[in-house]
């Protein structure tokens, strides 16, 4: 629920619910067997389900926070590419200067940049083309956006509103780069066949909604391949995270229901962090804070252990 | 078979596949002067955005454009702008500077401003100021730049470019709501994100349904190529307020020179229709000549009453010039006017305009679609640059966050990061013309007081020089 992040009353209407939450509110009856608010949740999605795509809607706030998901995505894949790993002429190596750009004339490290992000265009031409899964992908906005990658071979989104996924379904309809790309299922990542793997995983703005993280956490693990990226969000159990995501969000702006938000279940990022030094074929390779600033929309923040956060883990085993 | 029935069925078939299924494009592009071209370029240009699959349509014919690179005229045209700096960094960003034809390009790096009822007077000066370019070289090089792109693109290049051809129908898709295109050839384009570089009258902005705000100036600029006395020594712009509008003579390679002269309306008619002779002078007169003395020339063309009149505005050209010595004379007027280019001289409403938005779903406007101003700061064309540097960039960054470039998630901040400069520079220039159309003896005396004020105070002039060569 990081979209609760918002204190302006533009935003009154705008649901911080997304098919995410309500993925993972059925998760919760999928571990607890409790069914109390879901019947609520599913109505207010159902609403949500018409407006999904209409981004000067109630979700504008989800299609802004994704453009930062793309962003935080495709650095961390680009920043970990290895420029000068299967070169084996020393003239052929792109220049990685040892110190900060900035201490270079603009032009110079201009160019720098240049010629490295064009050698990381080259090495993701040459790469296998990326199979996806998205968790909890709702109304597909960050589904349409990897499918749209050149980069990207096919999205799966799965997720528990029937509604949502026809809102979906209808929309990727609509283009014809994407169409083929996606495929969405009515499904749980528990119930995803063992054999299905995957070059990236995303679980956006699940876990704080989940009884027991941990266990939808290892069951999506078990579908990542081999050198395969993972990409969550989260809320830090924090006073911050209280003030905007329920305080203000909840019962002042009343952006989503009250009740929706637990701040026992968010989880603190060296929680996680924690969880994954037990796991030594994993490493958290990056995590970045996120902050709603009204009229400029999401930007990172130097705070990963504030607020919302996102995070990214390989499989390096 | 009766011959009109296969003719007919003839027709049909041919037209058949034309009519019926829309050819699908990523972006359409209304309009192939400055600003269609140097988006077309710019994107094809782009390591990100060359794989977009774009059309580009224009009304009128290319092929001056075309054959500008190999067969360049012998004159100069009347249709030249001032490039500045800026620009042409963002044109050498994207190859096409490369194919300019240099020889024909002027830059100038003082402009001297004057006015016509007072001696105040104004230098900007700074190296390499602004740069006189005609409009076809300009075309020309971004049209050499894209058939050099597409010369060494390894498969399907992705871009075609239709003259001759307007856009009849805009209209939208019923399912996904993609604009629908028919031309006057009568093919029909759908496409993900519509451009409107297609000009003050844009038929895109009207079926976008954003509304442009503005005023006609009431008053015409009148263009001419002109041959000088001798090349002048150095390279600078000179722009004379007068009453009815400022008189600017702008520096082409060598003897020659481009004005463009702010007119009333009646005005700028008679400069059109009078003979090449009577023109000249009163171009040279416009320059030293007082305000009454002019309006008194006016009135004798309007009256018909023209024969001599030649001589008498060189006898009164000269009685002027008496007035200062000769290195005065260098000092604060331009090298005389000796001859017109035939058929050099045209003329062209003056507008303010501002589009409220430059966005909406599927569509973007650039260069004049969105806004108009009075050419006296020149920098009607550099603001267009400046858009189409603005939508590549935010088209580039939307590819990568893979989002359809049609949603205005992806437009927005081209918008929002263009409208403010445009509105500023807008409003400078409508505020300065208005300035110098007063000729109450107050109102002169105050704004001269300025005129030399500013030419005192180095800050605001340094500041002024930075705006008008968009350093």
């Amino acid at each position: 629920m990081l979209r609760s992040r918002l204190l302006t009353p533009i935003l009154r209407r705008t649901s911080l619910i997304t098919g995410r939450s309500l993925y993972s509110s059925s998760v919760v009856c999928h571990y607890d067997k409790k069914t109390s608010t879901s019947k609520d949740e599913m109505d207010h999605f159902n609403q949500l389900a018409e407006t999904w795509w209409d981004v000067n809607g109630p979700q504008r706030i989800l299609h802004k926070m994704n453009l930062l998901r793309m962003d935080f995505i495709q650095q961390t894949l680009r920043n970990h590419i290895q420029l000068n790993k299967d070169v084996t002429n020393p003239d052929d190596e792109i220049y990685v200067p040892g110190y900060s750009l900035k201490l270079l004339p603009k032009q110079i490290s201009e160019q720098i940049l240049l010629e490295q992000n064009l050698k990381r265009d080259e090495i993701q031409r040459d790469q296998p083309k990326l199979n996806i899964l998205d968790i909890g992908c709702g109304g597909g906005i960050l589904s349409e956006s990897l499918a749209r990658l050149k980069n990207v071979e096919s999205v799966k989104g799965i997720d528990l509103s029937t509604d949502v996924l026809k809102a979906a379904n209808l929309h990727k309809s609509l283009d014809p780069d994407i169409e083929s790309k996606i495929s969405y299922e009515l499904t749980a990542i528990e119930d995803v066949p063992k054999t299905e793997i995957f070059d990236l995983i995303t679980m956006f703005e699940i876990l704080e909604h989940v009884n027991f993280p941990n266990e939808v956490l290892s069951s999506a693990l078990t579908h990542l391949k081999p050198n395969g990226w993972l990409f969550i969000s989260t809320i830090n159990r924090d006073f911050v995270s209280w003030f905007t995501t329920i305080f203000m969000g909840e019962h002042v702006l009343k952006i989503v229901p009250i009740g929706t938000h637990h701040l026992d279940k968010y989880i603190d990022e060296t929680e996680i962090k924690d969880w994954f030094k037990k796991k030594p074929e994993f490493e958290v390779k990056d995590s970045k804070g996120c902050t709603y600033l009204p009229f400029k929309g999401w930007v990172f923040s130097p705070t990963p252990n504030v607020g919302n956060y996102f995070m990214a883990i390989q499989r390096v085993k | 078979m009766s011959l009109i029935f296969r003719r007919a069925l003839a027709y049909a078939v041919d037209s058949a596949p034309k009519s019926f299924e829309p050819k699908v494009v990523d972006v359409l592009v209304v309009g192939g002067g400055p600003a269609g071209l140097t988006l077309a370029a710019g994107l094809k240009n782009s390591p990100i955005a060359r794989e977009l699959k774009i059309s580009l349509i224009e009304g009128f014919n290319l092929q001056p454009v075309k054959d500008f690179h190999n067969n360049p005229p012998d004159q100069f045209s009347n249709r030249v702008v001032s490039l500045t700096p800026q620009s042409i960094e963002y044109l050498q960003k994207i190859g096409s500077w490369n194919h300019i034809k240099e020889e024909r390009v002027q830059p100038y790096d003082e402009i001297i401003v004057t006015e016509g009822i007072s001696d105040a007077r104004l230098n900007l000066d700074t190296p390499e100021l602004a740069t006189m370019v005609e409009n076809l070289n300009l075309q020309s090089s971004l049209y050499q730049r894209i058939k050099e792109l597409e010369s060494q693109s390894e498969d399907n290049f992705g871009l075609d470019i239709l003259d001759n051809t307007k856009v009849t129908i805009i209209e939208k898709d019923p399912i996904n709501n993609w604009p629908i295109v028919h031309l006057s050839n009568g093919e029909k384009i759908k496409t993900r994100l519509l451009v409107g570089a297609d000009g003050f009258n844009s038929p895109v902005r009207k079926f976008s349904g954003i509304e442009s705000r503005g005023w006609f100036y009431n008053r015409f600029g009148v263009v001419g190529t002109l041959k000088l006395e001798y090349a002048p020594y150095r390279s600078i712009g000179w722009q004379r307020f007068l009453p009815t509008g400022p008189i600017a003579l702008l520096p082409l390679p060598n003897d020659n020179a481009t004005l463009v002269w702010s007119q009333t309306i009646e005005n700028s008619e008679l400069l059109t229709q009078i003979g090449d002779d009577l023109f000249v002078e009163l171009v040279n007169a416009g320059f030293i000549l007082e305000d009454i003395e002019m309006r008194y020339y006016y009135r004798k063309i309007k009256a018909g009453e023209t024969k001599g009149l030649t001589d008498d505005i060189k006898w009164r050209v000269s009685i002027a010039s008496k007035k200062y010595t000769e290195d005065e004379l260098d000092e604060k007027f331009p090298v005389k006017v000796i001859s017109v280019n035939e058929k050099s001289r045209a003329r062209f409403p003056l507008r303010l305009s501002h589009a409220d938005s430059y966005v909406s779903d599927r569509i973007a406007l650039v260069g004049d679609a969105a806004h108009t101003t009075h050419p006296l700061a020149g920098q009607g064309l550099n603001m267009g640059q400046g858009d189409v540097q603005q939508l590549v960039k935010a088209i580039e960054i939307g590819l990568q966050r893979g989002l359809d470039i049609g949603n205005t998630l992806v437009l927005e901040p081209y918008w929002a990061n263009r409208y403010p400069e445009n509105h500023m520079l807008l409003g400078v220039v409508d505020k300065l013309h208005k300035l110098y159309s007063f000729t109450s003896e107050p109102m002169v005396q105050l704004r001269s007081f300025g005129l030399n004020a500013l030419n005192q105070i180095s800050f605001i002039k340094n500041f002024m020089v930075k705006t008008i060569s968009g350093k």
